[in-house]
This record gives structure tokens, C-alpha cells and sequence, in this order.
């Protein structure tokens, strides 16, 4: 596999794709060997060489904690996270909790995020267009009574009027019928309607029920989906130029949304990573932990953390095929051992939970060995060393 | 329905053939069961995947070029 993307002959590309380094790192020495025209075969080999063995020497060592050192590293920068939860975010006018109650959110898995939102792009025309744009708007905003007309009262008669605004239907594409419609099916009344007038009451004369009647009309989603409430709408730049409409929404449906006509289902996302899961799967899930956790930390200037500490995060927390917290009703909290556990939180309860039921640990796991006063078995710890040991008599010892 | 496999978050999900599991197994010197797990009603699982199956998945990764991780399909 040779490299086009770049301006070096071919023996350069030849000692370069011969070294053990991941194609980023290739494509970088590429860029600079391309950079400094005129580098001679033997210097970009020995470049590539250099590359290599530095690269070689930053991995991992074998029985490195690199759970310890994820755990301070997104700690130490924890610190400085923000406490207040509200906060505009950079995009839209619409409310998002960032800092340190969204890592904690992420973290703790919590089924619904305190700020649900979503992103949705479109596709083709309703990209470009705004008043295709405005459709899938529609489709997806939440549209109570309240915003296609206005609603009286009438006591003396027992009914409830509803005089519809014709613009507004015309625009939110509904048509006075389907509304007289979704009335009695949700609210169980025969309804008189005509032209925008729609006109209905309790089967018995009673004030009581006349005015549940109304109280429910308030709560009945005639068009879009329930749980969104308000759809922003963005002109954005695209990396090519063009220009397209993106829609960001307070509240998520995430499922739904991803049926809609015009909405782009190879990109739209929302910030639950639970209804990622639920809908695109574990991998997808592990993907929005990530770069949700990243996002997060990025906001406040802190995106110096090493993504391979939040992938390590993600990956435990998806490892049994669904996400658990972090914490002691996830993944702490399933630790084989009794002590492990005792050492995070309420410890009397986990320890004496084991002594009712008899567990044994078996002092595996390095919390417990330390607690215990033992060795641990990372780094030097799992290592044996022997010095000395030859065998040819005098002249070695001194 | 709309097409899982096709959304930018969905890495490409593949049945792992036996034999190709057990050089996979005895590369890492771990047993099926050791491997990260997928659920069996996953949406991103291939239709033919069965309990007990080894899904490959190649990531986009962020630190190299691509990723292939193993998760075995349970319950």
C-alpha cells in the first residue's frame, strides 16, 4: 500500500512504510520529509527510524495501572470543571448543562441528562431549503392548542370554544379537521366544527368537567413529537462551502426522530447516550461516551486530557454489551471482591452483606492487597527478580 | 426502520468465522467468554449473528488508523 496523498519518491515511501508505526504517524513524517524538500533516502529512513523508536518507547509499558493513571488524569482537570449547571452553549440559544454536573451525568450513566437535546441534519433539499427546512420542523417541535389558536370558555352554554389562527395552520401544515379529529380521539367529545371555529363540551352541563376538559385540551400534542419542546433552527457552514440547515432541539426523541422524512440518519445525534444505545447500539454508545465526555472537558479548556483516558472510561462502561456506571451500582460495585467494594463506598453495608452470606475473597485485585498490606501485582510488584545467580564461582562477588 | 449500519456513529459490525476466532483467541491467550460483550438484540448486530457468535468490529479509531476489537454475543 504506497501513499499518493503526499509529494515523496518512492524509496522514501518504501523505508517509511517499512517501520512498525500506525498510518497517522506515517502520514506525519510524509508531511514533513515533504515539507523539507531535498531530504536524501538516507535521512528519511533514519527520520523514520527515530519516529519509530520514539514511538516504540511512549507505549504502555506491560503491568502499567493504566486505570490509575486515567482516573487522575480526568480528576485533576475535574477540579477545575465549572459547578453551576446552566450554561448556554456555543451553538444555538438553547440551554445545556455542561462542567462538572454533565461529567458526573455521563459518568453515573443516568437514564435521562438533565438538558436532553438533539442535533438533526437533513438531507438534500431540506438541507438547503428553508421552507423544507421548516417542515421537518414542524414534524419534530412539539404543537399544542395553544399556539394554533385561541381557546375561551363559554360557561353559560357549557362549551368550549376554539377559534383557530388560519395562518398558523396553513404554516405548521395542519388543517382545522385533523384538529377537531385528534380532540375527540384524545378527549373522548363530539366536536362541531366549522371552518376555524371548533366547538365542543362535557355531555352533562357541569363546570367541573367543562373546565377538565380544558386543562386536558392544553396537554394534547396535535403535531411533532411529545417530548421536544422547541426546535432551533441554524444556518451552518459546511467544511466544502456550502451551506445547510441544522436543527438543534430541547428534548429528545431520538428513535422518532430518525424516522422522519428529510431528517439525515447517518449523522443526527442527541446527548443521552442511553437512546444511542437503545437505538444504534453499544458501539455507537461507547462512541457518544466518548465524545461527550471529550465535548465536556473541550468547553472548559480542558481538552489537553488524552482521549485515550475517556476510551478507556467508555470502554469499561460498555464492556458487558450494555452501559453501566461508573460507581457502586455499576462497575465498582460488581467487583468480585468484598473488600474492593467496601473501599469505595458505604462500606459497613458491603461488608456486612459478606459476612452474612459467607464470601470469601481471594485477594486478587490490588485494592485489596493494599488494604491487606501485600504486595500489589502491578508494575514491580508482579515481577520476580533475581541477582546474581550465576554460577561461575569467584571474581563475581565483591 | 431506518438503516442502523449506515449512522457515522455505527463502526461496521461482521460475524467472525471460527477459525478466524481461534487464532484471535490464542493471540491474545484469552477464552471466548473473557471478550467484551454485545447484546443479542443489539441494532447494530449483523441479522445471521447467534448467541455465542463473535462479532468483529473494525473502528475508525482515534489514536491510529483503525481498531479491531472482538465482542461475543450474549443472552
Amino acid at each position: 500500500m504506497t501513499n499518493v496523498a503526499y509529494d515523496v519518491d518512492d524509496d522514501t515511501i518504501a523505508v517509511v512504510e517499512d517501520t512498525d508505526l500506525p498510518r497517522r504517524l506515517k502520514d506525519e513524517v510524509y508531511e514533513t520529509i515533504e515539507a523539507r524538500e531535498g531530504a536524501t533516502v538516507e535521512e528519511a529512513d533514519e527520520l523514520a527510524k527515530a519516529v519509530e523508536t520514539r514511538y516504540l518507547d511512549t507505549r504502555v509499558e506491560p503491568l502499567d495501572p493504566v486505570g490509575t493513571v486515567s482516573a487522575q488524569s480526568i480528576g485533576e482537570p475535574g477540579t477545575q470543571l465549572t459547578m453551576n449547571t446552566f450554561h448556554y452553549a456555543g451553538v444555538a440559544e438553547i440551554d445545556v448543562t455542561q462542567g462538572l454536573p454533565r461529567l458526573i451525568e455521563l459518568v453515573d450513566a443516568r437514564k435521562t441528562p438533565d438538558t436532553p437535546m438533539m442535533t438533526v441534519y437533513l438531507e438534500d433539499e431540506y438541507a438547503t431549503e428553508r421552507e423544507k427546512a421548516h417542515e421537518v420542523v414542524w414534524n419534530i417541535e412539539a404543537t399544542q392548542i395553544l399556539a394554533l389558536g385561541d381557546v375561551s370558555t363559554n360557561v353559560a352554554d357549557m362549551r368550549v370554544q376554539i377559534s383557530l389562527n388560519k395562518d398558523t395552520l396553513q404554516e405548521r401544515l395542519i388543517t382545522a379537521e385533523e384538529v377537531a379529529g385528534i380532540i375527540e380521539d384524545s378527549l373522548g367529545v363530539k366536536t362541531v366544527q366549522q371552518g376555524t371555529q371548533i366547538e365542543f363540551g362535557p355531555e352533562e352541563p357541569s363546570y367541573r368537567d367543562l373546565l377538565q376538559l380544558v386543562e386536558e385540551l392544553r396537554d394534547i400534542t396535535f403535531k411533532g413529537i411529545e417530548e421536544v419542546s422547541r426546535v432551533v433552527i441554524r444556518r451552518e457552514e459546511l467544511d466544502t462551502g456550502t451551506e445547510e440547515f441544522v436543527l438543534y432541539t430541547e428534548g429528545s426523541a431520538f428513535g422518532d426522530v430518525l424516522e422522519i422524512e428529510g431528517v439525515d440518519a447517518s449523522r443526527t445525534t442527541c446527548n443521552n447516550i442511553h437512546e444511542i444505545h437503545r437505538n444504534l447500539g453499544i458501539e455507537a454508545a461507547r462512541e457518544a461516551i466518548i465524545e461527550e465526555t471529550n465535548n465536556t472537558l473541550a468547553e472548559q479548556g480542558l481538552d489537553d486530557v488524552n482521549v485515550r483516558h475517556l476510551m478507556l472510561v467508555a470502554d469499561m462502561m460498555t464492556n458487558r454489551g450494555e452501559i453501566e456506571s461508573i460507581g457502586r451500582h455499576g462497575i465498582s460495585g460488581s467487583k468480585e471482591s468484598v473488600l474492593a467494594r467496601a473501599a469505595f463506598e458505604v462500606t459497613v453495608n458491603h461488608l456486612l452483606n459478606a459476612a452474612i452470606h459467607g464470601e470469601v475473597d481471594e485477594l486478587d485485585g490490588v485494592t485489596e492487597n493494599v488494604i491487606v498490606g501485600k504486595p500489589i501485582k502491578l508494575g514491580t510488584g508482579d515481577v520476580d527478580l533475581r541477582m546474581g545467580s550465576t554460577t561461575s564461582g569467584s571474581g563475581q562477588a565483591d | 426502520m431506518v438503516d442502523v449500519s449506515q449512522h457515522e456513529l455505527v463502526p461496521e459490525h461482521t460475524v467472525l468465522e471460527e477459525e478466524a476466532l481461534e487464532d484471535v483467541l490464542e493471540e491474545y491467550n484469552i477464552d471466548r467468554t473473557d471478550l467484551p460483550k454485545i447484546k443479542r438484540n443489539d441494532p447494530a448486530l449483523p441479522d445471521e449473528a447467534e448467541i455465542g457468535d463473535v462479532i468483529k468490529i473494525v473502528r475508525d479509531s482515534r489514536t491510529t488508523d483503525q481498531s479491531i476489537v472482538y465482542r461475543l454475543v450474549v443472552e
